[in-house]
């Protein structure tokens, strides 16, 4: 028997994020632009650039796989999407869907690199050499602050968690995973690719890195695809250590809180080189997280 | 590159239906291809911060030509940046517009009688705003760019397509300046990828 209901749950709930994903990041602009005293695009912006990319008469290809990246990539997020709780639904839910989600969410990027890689872009390649040392740089604090969560928390199965955290009170009042908490918001910067750790696609020094060769539809499919990991990152975060939701605006509200944190951020730090990224990542965060993890112990 | 026939199909007439709607989209969100020509690219950071603000427009700077559909000529052409620009206009992707910022892409300006300066650009790519002045202020180049979004919602901004339909007219202009074969002898060069 066919679940009909959880089908359609399913795709009212990628609409939902799709939609707020957008909304999501028009906040960003129109908050660096408030930020910087300007006015700034209005926050539906992002859904207009992603029509107009749509539009474009003209579409170019560098071959299969640089067509599929961007596909593989907006699946991956839509996958990691679904097993999040939020609110009171969770298509896929198994007993460590911590592990999988946290692994989801750096598909993505996966993706992209193998897309522009396959454009033969000198600048894709450099931003796909970044990108890929970002990733084994913010690893580690990473593992380090979901270890705490896990062994304070004692599971691995996200809705468990959420329950927990009802009961006990949210993660962040525990004093090791306030620890953790702040490890993982610095590694939460490197993941939506934002100021201090957005060397990937570094504008005015690679030309937007692995997405220089992506225009048109293929660039529309990218967009739809950060919006969407925009909102599945969020509520990780507002599920690991806010909480979870019992609603969507509960929800909401804590992913707004979470992503202020982000552009605050972004918007008063400089851009990281490569070097002292990993050397940042490598040193504080991973000190803070090893503590962490000791205290929990 | 190179092709040039059998490549008009700009009319999709599957999406006839939704064309107002990309028309508003793109009028809403012009993204300019960060390419600064000559002395024109220091009036682009008032327009940018926080006096003009061209974002809540929609503008953006980006880096990337094939994501970019705006296409600012800021200041004088030598044929060496002509190279450049043509390669840079022909990478980017379909509706794409031009905008001729100064004197010296309209007829020379100061350099009217310079050796190395390309006089009218309009022979070489198609332009749809001209903006006189050395140098225009901030203001007359936030009012080129009101007159690029009125032709666009309009459907006068049609440089792409001219570009298309009279391809063998450009690309005259451009061979008997830089002589035959200049894109498979330097564009190869800088482009090794396409």
């Amino acid at each position: 028997m066919f679940a009909w209901k959880l089908v359609l749950e399913a795709i009212g709930m990628l609409i939902y994020a799709t939609f707020i994903g957008f909304i999501f990041m028009g906040i960003e602009r129109k908050a660096m632009a408030r930020i910087q005293r300007r006015i700034g695009p209005p926050i539906y912006q992002p859904i207009i650039d992603t029509l107009k990319l749509l539009g474009k008469k003209e579409s170019v290809s560098h071959g299969f796989i640089y067509d599929f990246g961007p596909v593989f990539a907006l699946g991956a997020s839509i996958t990691a999407l679904l097993f999040i709780p939020m609110g009171n639904f969770q298509l896929f839910s198994n007993n460590a869907d911590l592990i999988v989600v946290a692994y989801l969410l750096e598909v993505p990027m996966l993706g992209i690199m193998l897309g522009a890689m396959s454009s033969g872009n000198p600048y894709s390649g450099l931003g796909v050499q970044r990108g890929l040392l970002t990733m084994v740089a913010m690893q580690l604090p990473y593992g380090l602050a979901i270890i705490a969560l896990v062994q304070h928390w004692g599971t691995f199965k996200l809705s468990q968690l959420v329950a927990l955290q009802q009961l006990q009170g949210w993660s962040i009042t525990v004093p090791a995973l306030a620890l953790a908490f702040i490890v993982f918001d610095i590694v939460f910067q490197a993941l939506l690719g934002l100021e201090p750790f957005d060397i990937i696609t570094a504008p005015a020094e690679i030309s937007m890195g692995p997405m220089v060769e992506y225009g048109g539809k293929q660039a529309a499919i990218l967009f739809t695809q950060h919006a969407i990991q925009l909102f599945a990152e969020t509520a990780f975060f507002a599920v690991l250590f806010l909480g979870g939701a019992s609603n969507l605006l509960d929800l909401f509200l804590k992913q707004l809180l979470v992503l202020f944190i982000a552009i605050f951020v972004a918007s008063i730090y400089p851009r990281f080189t490569i070097d002292q990224a990993a050397k940042f990542f490598w040193k504080w965060p991973t000190i803070i997280g090893i503590v962490a993890v000791l205290l929990t112990m | 590159m190179g092709e040039n026939e059998g490549f008009i199909n700009y009319e999709l007439q599957e999406f006839k239906l939704f064309e107002p709607l990309f028309k508003w989209a793109r009028k809403k969100s012009l993204w300019i291809v960060a390419f600064c020509t000559g002395c024109g690219g220091i009036e682009i950071p008032p327009l940018a911060t926080a006096r003009y603000d061209f974002e809540r427009f929609g503008i953006m700077p980006n880096p990337a030509p094939r994501m970019a559909d705006l296409f600012l000529i800021t200041g004088y052409v030598t044929p060496k940046t002509l190279k450049r620009i043509i390669v840079t206009y022909e990478m980017m992707q379909d509706p794409k517009y031009v905008l001729a910022h100064g004197s010296c892409p309209i007829n020379g300006g100061v350099y009217w009688d310079s050796y190395n300066v390309v006089k009218q650009l309009d022979k070489y790519i198609p332009v749809d705003v001209a903006i006189a002045g050395c140098m225009p202020r901030p203001e007359a180049v936030m009012d080129g760019i009101m007159e690029i979004m009125r032709k666009i919602e309009s459907g006068e901004a049609n440089g792409w397509k001219r570009y298309r339909e009279n391809y063998e007219y450009y690309r005259k202009n451009q061979d008997k300046l830089f002589g035959e074969g200049w894109r498979e002898k330097e564009a190869k060069r800088w482009l090794a990828w396409i």
